[in-house]
């Protein structure tokens, strides 16, 4: 078994988690995910019951709130923790060049 | 300096009931113990000034319920409005919340007083409290000595008697495991008994909020006061009203009790198993049934949590962005530099490390073969759990398989955290109660917990066990200064 991923292979997660590494991150977790990656291959050796999914334990029927508009919080309130805003807007940096 | 904060809630509520003390004097003794014990750091943030301005308003109101005045701590990744709430994190270091979590509201509704927020690890993603951006907390008993995590510092702050009550939450032990490390009792309730909107999610479909107490009754009374369905939160349960201190004091003759084989098999220090032995041979002295049993999947439980926690911890922080709220980098290139960057920057190792593994298992066709998986084991795992309660009423073993170790032991391991869960996982997998009681110490006096898991929604039934324990072995759980002499 490998003891840490291919460089490629980590640039590649961090990517799918929108995480920049430098070199030396790169580096590192090169052996730590591999370790984690190496625990969770463990699941394979597993042998399930049957099909059943248990995607929460939940036990009761979950009934969804109606849809409606409330307007519980004012946007002056939601502004004191957004890093740019200006008005009414949140401010992102340009997505769309000329 | 005033002992009111050793006394039992219900001698300091006839105090306060028959006016011979106050809310203030109460508050103003939680500081100075917060102050005498800084160098714990079981806080993040501190709520002096509203906490005492609270408390001179109490003295026009009548005092209502036990509760009352009541100094508590909460942990750091519960909502409080206009009190910061950082996840021990860089990411939300100065993020202010606008809303209360419904545990907070319940809890001034109470007007138990808030005194400030815990220290944990970061996001709850640890097992020592050490992942923590503002440093570790330190085990009152020895400051050499995780607290356990990721509830260290509301574990920590109960145990040297900050505080009588304190609120933790617990995805895969958080709760159960720190209190096992520092000798306090800590309830991880039913899932879905208490309302999770306003905690920060971690892993939504195991996070679960609980109390944290000095002892077995005064927990009970906590948990009184913070279930119930919340429209805010789905996954909340409707139950009938329930008093959870209603069978403590009840004795347990021909009470039904398993202890899994996988429990007191040699993962578990063996300091931990003589006191599980103990424990059992006063149970079958005094009445109870004792039986050990096999419960199939259990020793799965850390590959499955693994999974699931780190594939739904992904999702949930994705919410991280730097755009709508908490830290973010100055003038990012694009919006994808914005996104990498205060990732990169706002987050801590472990918290990376489990984003990036989650992001990768639920990519593609890994999210049938990892994620899929393990969620059918996980339901393997419930009905193994059922099929043990059709014939007992509770589960018992040790807490932890270790006794609270060094600050600086395996600092870098990104397995051992996980491991120091192995014991406590199986319940989070399931939805089920589970809790800590302190059962004694170790040669080197650090505590040794013992967990007792219940069926759904029978809180009540673990309550009255532990407290049988409890009156039993009598423990003095207020750690000495020096008394703990392994180094």
């Amino acid at each position: 078994m490998k003891e840490k991923l291919e460089l490629c292979e980590v640039e590649h997660v961090a990517n799918l988690a929108r995480i920049e590494l430098t070199e030396e991150e790169k580096d590192q977790y090169a052996i730590d995910l591999k370790k984690l990656l190496n625990e969770v291959e463990k699941i394979s050796e597993i042998k399930n019951y049957d099909e059943e999914l248990l995607i929460t334990p939940v036990e009761h029927t979950v009934s969804l709130r109606k849809d409606e508009n409330k307007r519980t919080i004012s946007f002056n309130e939601i502004k004191k923790n957004i890093p740019k805003s200006s008005g009414n807007f949140v401010e992102v940096p340009v997505m769309l060049h000329e | 300096m005033s002992k009111y904060l050793d006394k039992s809630i219900v001698e300091i509520h006839q105090l306060l009931k028959k006016k011979e003390i106050y809310p203030i004097d109460l508050v103003e003794e939680a500081f100075n113990r917060i102050e005498k014990n800084k160098d714990l750091n079981c806080f993040i943030t501190l709520n002096k000034e509203k906490a005492l301005k609270e408390a001179k308003e109490l003295e026009n109101l009548e005092v209502d319920n036990l509760l009352f005045g009541i100094p508590i701590a909460i942990k750091d990744n519960i909502s409080t409005k206009g009190l910061k709430t950082t996840c021990a994190s860089k990411m939300l270091e100065n993020y202010e919340p606008i809303f209360d979590a419904t545990v907070v509201q319940k809890i001034k509704d109470k007007h138990m007083i808030i005194i400030g927020k815990t220290n944990m690890d970061e996001f709850a993603m640890g097992s020592t409290s050490r992942t923590s951006y503002f440093g570790a907390p330190k085990n009152p008993w020895n400051k050499k000595k995780i607290t356990g995590g990721s509830s260290g510092g509301s574990a920590a702050c109960i145990a040297s008697r900050m505080v009588p009550l304190a609120l933790g939450s617990d995805t895969g032990g958080s709760i159960r495991q720190p209190a096992s490390y520092t000798g306090i009792v800590g309830m991880k309730p039913t899932y879905g008994r208490i309302s999770r909107y306003g905690l920060v999610a971690f892993a939504s479909s195991l996070d679960q909020i609980g109390p944290m107490t000095r002892d077995v009754y005064e927990n009970a009374l906590l948990l009184n006061e913070l279930v119930g369905r919340d429209s805010n939160d789905l996954t909340s349960a409707w139950r009938e009203e329930e008093d959870f201190t209603r069978l403590i004091g009840k004795d347990i003759k021909k009470m039904k009790i398993a202890v899994p084989n996988y429990f007191i098999s040699d993962i578990v220090n063996l300091e931990i198993r003589e006191k599980i032995s103990d424990m059992i041979t006063l149970l079958k002295e005094n009445g109870a049934t004792v039986d050990f049993i096999d419960i199939d999947y259990i020793e799965n439980a850390v590959t499955l949590y693994q999974i699931i926690a780190m594939g739904e911890a992904s999702s949930n922080l994705a919410r991280f962005d730097g755009i709508k709220f908490g830290y973010s980098i100055p003038n990012p290139e694009s919006l994808e530099d914005l996104y990498r960057k205060t990732r990169a920057e706002g987050f801590g190792k472990e918290v990376k490390r489990r984003i990036m593994v989650g992001s990768y298992l639920l990519s593609g066709e890994n999210a049938v073969t990892y994620y899929n998986k393990a969620l059918q084991i996980r339901d393997d795992i419930r009905k193994s759990f059922q099929k043990a309660f059709e014939s007992y009423d509770l589960i018992i073993g040790p807490t932890t398989t270790t006794i609270a170790y060094n600050l600086d032991q395996d600092i870098d391991d990104p397995i051992k955290s996980f491991l120091d869960d192995v014991l406590v996982i199986p319940v989070n997998m399931a939805g089920l109660p589970g809790m800590n009681v302190p059962i004694g110490f170790s040669s080197y006096q650090m505590p040794i917990g013992l967990h007792i898991i219940g069926n759904s929604f029978e809180e009540a039934k673990m309550y009255q066990l532990a407290s049988w324990i409890e009156k039993k072995l009598n423990l003095d759980l207020i750690p000495k200064e020096g008394e703990s002499h392994e180094s």
